[in-house]
């Protein structure tokens, strides 16, 4: 082989590993960042508040629809009749508790839910399991309740704590409540909890929060605040609301819009995310294109020069019954050849330079189990060797066409 | 049958009338001196090169109106060319430049290299058959183009100066390898020559002379 087909090689390797390499990176960020947001179960259930901007309208205006905009218990039951919709619960939250743990205080925050609903919610128990809808004081626990979060200056810092929530399944644990009362004194109330299981992690509120029964969240947010929740008036601030499967999550979304509520779900950072990292892995293709495009020259000129060479070559093999199509193939091939083994070869450095980059960016980053940046799809693979290949036939037609074309005699006589 | 060539602006009259037959199995000697045009004439006869005006009927096939690649097609299954400078490709074997003209007939690989073979054991170099052109002699080199001109098994070999660049003893070697050819196979052989000794072989001397044919002798 020729040093310059060598080199025309090269060129093709940089750009399929290039582009190979590029797209891997959107791959993987994608891979990673949905792999953790999906995983967790929650693309099924939406998060629905008060619509913020509307409430402002409603008190100063007060058109028909105001009732319609308070997320009360009439709101909960239309929720409900949506198609798609499997659970909806209000969500009152109670923040400021403190639980004791083998003599360590652990903050709480409590996050109370409709237990009549609770079985068809998707939540997931690792161990233990849900209350029943009459358990007025078992919980479960958040995966993460025990891990505190410690501000020290700029930076944040978990803790995990030496206790495993689950170490405390079948346990009574009393949670303290402070409020000041109207004199300003300090008072203090204690709730027995009993613990009967520990949630799947989420990547929600759940995570952090211990889940409890909605009545007994309402009772202690009332002594806390002193006064009662005025739910028909006010509505509750957030409501969970569990659909059948991912694929309605965009229809009930739509629907419960419509009602005038602020919609939140994973479904929708994934579609938001979808979008960047296409954008991303267009624009680092791009960068790959270029690269591909420099070596497509290559190619060109690699073939034109070398039928130069073989001019008299060529001319031999039409005086001896070469059809033009022949000549014209056998050029084709050979371009095609090149981009070939040039993707095969830019395939093998793409996939050791992928392990590679993940391999360095464990080491920066750190994390159990490896840290996925760069991603090769066999798709990927596949479309790498099927472009490079492409690469090289069409880089090949121009030069192929001009060699078939040259007179055999003027050809022969060429030195 | 006429030859222009455009020189410039200006058309030069290379072949001025060749009016000339040919039957199956003869031995053509074609003569003159340098510049007569029978190169020209022997390219338009194999198609290498269209005539300005004229015919050319090989058998039934109309040389003068194929195009490009009904030629290459037609020089694959009737001809053969032999030329003064040997003309092989200098990075093949001397099996593999005999085979070449076969590849493009479509011949299965291992028929190919048989043929090739026994093609250059006609012309006595079957023990060559692996080396390069650069590593034979004038004489050795010739005999492989004879032998890929022949393994198509043509009915006509067109032969440029075939034994120009040989010495007088290889000359007569090859002369006498392509008479035998002629008489044990019947095929058609028209060779430019200028040795007059080449012509006692021959059944048909021509001999030519400012794009004319001036004498056409039959022995
Ligand atoms: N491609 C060409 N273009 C212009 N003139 C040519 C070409 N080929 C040959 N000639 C001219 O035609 C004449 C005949 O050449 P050629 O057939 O090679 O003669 P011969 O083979 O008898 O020596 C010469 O004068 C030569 O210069
Ligand atoms: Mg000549």
């Amino acid at each position: 082989m020729k040093f310059r087909t060598i080199l025309t090689i090269i060129g093709v390797v940089i750009g399929t590993s290039s582009i190979i390499v590029m797209v891997s990176i959107g791959n993987g960020a994608q891979k990673s960042i949905t792999d953790e947001l999906s995983g967790i179960g929650s693309v099924t259930t939406l998060q629905v508040y008060q619509d913020l901007s509307s409430m402002g309208m409603t008190s100063m205006g007060g058109g028909k629809t105001d009732d319609k905009t308070i997320l009360n218990d009439d709101a909960i039951k239309d929720l409900k009749k949506i198609d798609g919709v499997v659970a909806v619960t209000p969500v009152v939250n109670l923040n400021g508790g403190e639980i004791e743990v083998d003599r360590e205080q652990y903050g709480v925050s409590l996050m109370g839910v409709d237990y009549a609903v609770l079985e068809d919610m998707r939540y997931v128990t690792t161990s233990g399991k849900k209350p029943g809808a009459n358990d007025e004081n078992s919980v479960i626990l958040g995966k993460d309740v025990l891990t505190s979060i410690t501000y020290t200056g700029a930076s944040t810092q978990l803790t995990e704590s030496e206790v495993n929530p689950e170490d405390l399944i079948g346990q009574n644990i009393t949670m303290t409540i402070k409020r000041t009362n109207a004199n300003g004194e300090e008072e203090m109330k204690t709730q027995k909890l009993k613990v009967t299981g520990v949630l799947e992690a989420t990547g929600g509120n759940e995570d952090y929060s211990i889940i409890a029964n909605y009545n007994l969240v309402t009772e202690l947010n009332e002594w806390q605040t002193g006064r009662k929740a005025n739910v028909k008036k006010q509505g509750y601030t957030q409501a969970l609301v569990t659909v059948e499967d991912s694929s309605v999550v965009n229809a009930v979304t739509t629907e419960v819009e419509a009602m005038q509520f602020t919609v939140f779900s994973m479904q929708q950072i994934l579609d938001s995310m979808g979008s960047v990292f296409q954008m991303l892995q267009i624009l680092l293709g791009g960068i790959g294109g270029v690269a591909l495009l420099v070596a497509c020259i290559g190619i060109v000129n690699t073939m034109t020069m070398s039928i130069y060479e073989r001019t008299k070559e060529i001319g031999i093999m039409k005086v001896i019954g070469a059809s033009i199509s022949d000549i014209r193939n056998m050029f084709i091939a050979e371009s095609t050849m090149i981009g070939l083994i040039g993707g095969l070869v830019g395939i093998v450095i793409s996939l050791v330079l992928s392990v590679l980059i993940n391999l360095i960016a464990g080491f920066f980053i750190g994390g159990e189990g490896g840290v996925t940046i760069s991603f090769i799809t066999p798709g990927l693979v596949i479309f790498a060797l099927v472009f490079s290949a492409l690469v090289g036939l069409l880089s090949g037609v121009r030069p192929a066409i001009k060699a078939a074309n040259l007179s055999s005699l003027d050809a022969i006589r060429s030195e | 049958m006429y030859k222009d060539f455009k020189l410039g602006k200006e058309d030069i009259n290379i072949l001025k009338g060749i009016n000339l037959d040919i039957e199956q199995g003869e031995m053509v000697a074609l003569l003159g001196p340098s510049g007569s045009g029978k190169s020209t004439f022997l390219n338009v006869l194999g198609g290498l090169v269209p005539p300005t005006s004229g015919d050319i009927m090989i058998r039934d096939y109309r040389i003068s109106e194929m195009t490009e690649n009904e030629l290459c097609l037609f020089r694959r299954e009737h001809l053969g060319f032999i030329f003064q400078s040997y003309n092989l490709i200098s990075t093949m074997t001397a099996m593999e430049n005999v085979a070449l003209a076969l590849t493009f007939a479509g011949v299965k690989k291992e028929i190919r290299r048989e043929r090739a073979i026994e093609a250059l054991e006609v012309v006595g170099l079957v023990d060559r058959m692996g080396h390069k052109p650069s590593e034979l002699s004038g004489g050795q080199q010739q005999r492989v183009s004879i032998a890929r001109a022949l393994v198509n098994h043509p009915e006509i070999i067109l032969a440029d100066e075939p034994t120009g660049n040989l010495d007088s003893k290889t000359s007569a070697d090859i002369m006498e390898m392509i008479y035998r050819l002629n008489r044990e196979e019947n095929q058609t052989f028209v060779i430019v020559t200028h040795d007059p000794d080449t012509t006692k072989y021959c059944t048909k001397v021509i001999h030519m002379r400012d794009g004319l044919i001036e004498s056409e002798v039959n022995q």
